[in-house]
């Protein structure tokens, strides 16, 4: 499948898990990607995994300046900008009565604040038939005990792409949500430990955790003309768990 | 690649608008389709336009006898299904206050019973891993004045989604809803008793609830129900896609 042929994309968070499963068939459907992470380590070994179409730049999406860095880097090789995945996030658990505001500005800074300006920092290099795709969550819709600064930064997520979808109107660029559930990757066995994640993939009627790479399929169909008809909606990919 | 090789497809309500793009699509990439549809002509038509790999069947989704029919050629013609798209569907206007018990009957009779029994029935021909998707609409959660039976049975199809989601669970059916939006079909000027004149305001109005600015194309809903389709869903379940512009997301 050659659905992305040309096409230049971004992906923050983009070293681990679904951000690095994402690049990976981005890249297959014939993109070329730049990857955003926080550390050199994990960004050198995904450049090594993913081959000659792939760009790294390392950095926080909660630092503006990072930021001006990735985006100068991708116009100085490519000029312009297709597909922003926004995916870059961080989640950790305080039960309310121990939340303190350091654990609240964290999740915030990274999930909300850097999500926004990942995506008002690339537009300038976007244009007609741009896709933005943005990481929600299962837990922006359901609860989910101990992390509240998660769920409602996600819940924030997913309702920034309802907002920009106006924002956007009448110049061809989508925004969606791409949601996932109960995902194997490190950020969660980090979370949750693995049993931990074991129980949470039972919970599912699909009865199992996710693969990053069904997540990496679901952005490549959101980030091709396949879902050309759709902006401000969400995808929730997460075995069924928070729609039944 | 070709994302449906060698995969047997059944579509309702196949013989135009989003049946038909859909049942074009999933030949293109790789499937064979029975599709049906209450129409000989237009069915016969829709088939000459996929050109190959289709068969039709003449049938009315709301009588069980015309589905035990169409579900007898797929067994004949292919032993199994890998996915269906109960998408057939009616609606007409009729504001609350006029409406006819034959209007919700039918309703009803097309779009709720007529995907129960589309679904119940193929399932002795399917296969453990494939997907179901049911063609809901974006009037499952939006008001629409003159059409509430259509949107109240809409969302019905919803939510046979969920509980189907988890009675299909043990044979790794994927069951989703996929929500299009307003479409650039003939349903809206021939079916649904709007005359001209209204069916155009009715096109226009859409226009300016839709943040996308334009009404959908069948081709467009035709990609994402090849999503649902196709195993780069694996992970999508009992969820409903919208596919409207962003007209209900908003």
């Amino acid at each position: 499948m050659t659905r992305l042929n040309g096409k230049t994309a971004v992906i923050t968070g983009g070293a681990t898990g679904i951000g690095l499963a994402a690049a990976k068939r981005f890249i297959e459907e014939g993109a070329f990607v730049f990857i955003f992470g926080r550390r050199q380590e994990a960004l050198d070994a995904a450049v090594a995994d993913l081959g000659p179409n792939t760009r790294a730049v390392k950095g926080s999406v909660s630092d503006e300046a990072d930021l001006d860095r990735l985006y100068a880097a991708v116009k100085a090789e490519r000029g312009t900008l297709d597909i922003v995945f926004a995916n870059a996030g961080v989640g950790s658990q305080l039960k309310l009565g121990e939340i303190t505001a350091k654990h609240i500005d964290e999740t915030f800074d990274v999930n909300v604040k850097g999500t926004i300006f990942t995506v008002q920092k690339a537009l300038p290099l976007m244009g007609n038939g741009g896709s933005i795709i943005l990481t929600g969550s299962s837990a922006g819709t359901t609860g989910a005990p101990a992390f509240t600064a998660y769920s409602a930064s996600k819940a924030a997520v997913r309702n920034l792409a309802r907002t920009w979808a106006e924002d956007l109107k009448g110049t061809g660029i989508r925004v969606n949500v791409l949601t996932p559930g109960a995902v194997a990757t490190e950020l969660a066995a980090t979370a949750l430990g693995e049993e931990g994640l074991k129980a949470y993939g039972a919970m599912t009627a699909l009865q199992r955790m996710g693969d990053p790479a069904e997540l990496g399929a679901a952005a490549a169909f959101l980030a091709s003309d396949d879902s050309s008809f759709m902006t401000a909606s969400e995808v929730a990919v997460d075995g069924g768990l928070a729609q039944l | 690649m070709k994302t449906l090789e060698g995969k047997v497809a059944v579509v309702t309500g196949g013989s135009s608008g989003i049946g038909l793009a859909t049942a074009q699509r999933f030949v293109e990439e790789g499937a064979h389709v029975v599709i049906t549809g209450r129409r000989e002509k237009e069915l016969k038509e829709a088939a000459s336009l996929i050109k190959r790999n289709v068969t039709t069947v003449v049938g009315d989704v709301s009588r069980l006898d015309d589905l035990d029919r169409l579900y007898a050629v797929v067994k004949e013609k292919h032993g199994h299904i890998d996915i269906l798209f109960a998408n057939a569907g009616a609606g007409t206007i009729a504001p609350l206050a006029v409406a006819t018990e034959a209007h919700f009957d039918q309703t009803f009779d097309v779009n709720v019973k007529g995907v129960f029994f589309t679904v119940q029935k193929a399932l002795p021909l399917f296969k453990d891993g494939g997907s179901i998707i049911l063609t809901s609409s974006v009037s499952n959660v939006l008001g629409v004045p003159g059409f509430s039976a259509y949107a109240a049975s809409k969302a019905a199809v919803r939510n046979f989604a969920r509980a189907w989601t988890l009675e299909l669970k043990d044979r790794k059916i994927r069951v989703n809803a996929m929500s299009p939006g307003p479409i650039d079909t003939p349903a809206l000027a021939t079916t649904t008793g709007l005359t001209a004149e209204q069916a155009q305001q009715a096109a226009a109005q859409f226009t300016t609830q839709i943040p996308m600015g334009r009404r959908g194309m069948p081709e467009e809903i035709a990609a994402a129900v090849a999503f649902l389709a196709s195993d780069q869903s694996s992970y999508v379940t009992g969820v409903d896609l919208a596919v409207d512009g962003g007209m209900a997301q908003v």
